[in-house]
């Protein structure tokens, strides 16, 4: 296990080295590096980023989405190393019509819940999942509620009575 | 409700009756039915400082069976719902509710979720609303004086009437 930090760069070195243009893009938030790899190597990179001695991800935080509408969607993973404490984000574009991943709970066991959260609330599937129902919602709820297309039905009866983050500007 | 049923006119007769509710009213066993911030306040009403005991509402019931008032305090889930309808069922008569706080009487600042049961009065009958956000321990106080209130005025007979169904 390491105990010196990396540098994000050197992050985006090694997953490079290894995955070479499967790793599409690399960019530095918050000191953290961000990949964002090809669906099919997004198993292999967490493999990879976990089993690695010089890595040392031993810890998944999080993992959920982003719906862009017609972009399709984007699942974030954020791993961590608690020895090391560096950090590390990986993030799978999907297109709206093929909404599926493999998942990483045989890797991460948080990753398990995370994914059933993920599935329930974006209804991107997590192919290999264990047990693959819901988590969080009563079993009859119908739809994704986080996806940007879902509707709120008290919202449709009476709309938001205040602006609408973002477009405070365009009513002034 | 033991004897007091349609089959004893004594419940009918005033001095009875008057009785009867008094000591109802000062003894209420109160289930916490704590789901959110709420219940903190509930718990703040409980202690020395507010001290809903002096106006005999006793906090803690063992258990819903051994309750005669439930108290909702917090953010009641489509989840939650069956949860509340099943300790409803557990209590016996006569039993009476209150809603305590904006989340369990309509929604509160949740009123667009997609979760959240938008007024508690949906899945059980509710005798009296506390609003507030959450409500001060003196709201609660003062719902309970207002549940008393009701309590005193209540007829019996007619309660049970009201919630037997016919033939039964």
């Amino acid at each position: 296990m390491p105990t010196r930090q990396l540098a994000p760069e050197d992050i985006e070195a090694r997953l490079r080295a290894q995955f070479g243009d499967d790793v599409t893009d690399v960019v530095v938030q918050h000191g953290h590096p961000v990949a964002t790899v090809t669906p099919t190597r997004y198993h292999d990179v967490i493999r990879f980023l976990r089993d690695d001695p010089g890595f040392g991800f031993d810890y998944c935080d999080f993992t959920s989405a982003v719906d862009w509408g017609d972009a399709g969607m984007e699942v974030i993973t954020h791993l961590f190393s608690t020895s090391a404490h560096h950090n590390v984000r990986i993030k799978v574009k999907l297109p709206a019509d093929a909404l599926t991943l493999p998942t990483i709970s045989d890797l991460y066991a948080t990753a398990d819940w995370h994914e059933r959260e993920t599935t329930e609330m974006f209804g991107i599937t997590f192919a290999g999942h264990p047990q693959p129902v819901k988590l969080l919602l009563a079993e009859p709820f119908e739809g994704h509620p986080l996806r940007k297309d879902f509707t709120l039905m008290t919202r449709e009866a009476k709309p938001w009575p205040g602006a609408v983050e973002g477009e405070e500007d365009e009513d002034e | 409700m033991g004897l007091i049923t349609e089959k004893t006119p004594i419940a009918k007769v005033q001095p009875v009756k008057f009785i009867l509710n008094w000591g109802r009213r000062y003894s209420l066993w109160v289930m916490n039915f704590g789901l959110a911030c709420c219940a903190i306040e509930f718990i703040a009403a409980s202690t020395s400082k507010n001290d809903f005991i002096r106006l005999g509402v006793i906090p803690f019931a063992h258990g819903p069976r051994q309750a005669d008032l439930l108290v909702v305090a917090g953010t009641l889930t489509d989840k939650m719902a069956p949860a509340l309808k099943r300790v409803y069922d557990q209590m016996p008569e006569p039993k009476y509710v209150i809603s305590f706080g904006s989340c369990s009487n309509c929604g509160g600042p949740y009123w667009d979720s997609y979760s959240v049961t938008k007024g508690v009065d949906q899945i059980v009958p509710i005798d009296v609303y506390v609003p507030g956000c959450p409500p001060r321990p003196e709201a609660l106080l003062h719902g309970i004086i207002k549940l008393q209130e009701k309590i005193k005025d209540e007829d019996i007979q007619e309660k049970w009437l009201a919630n037997t169904p016919a033939g039964s």
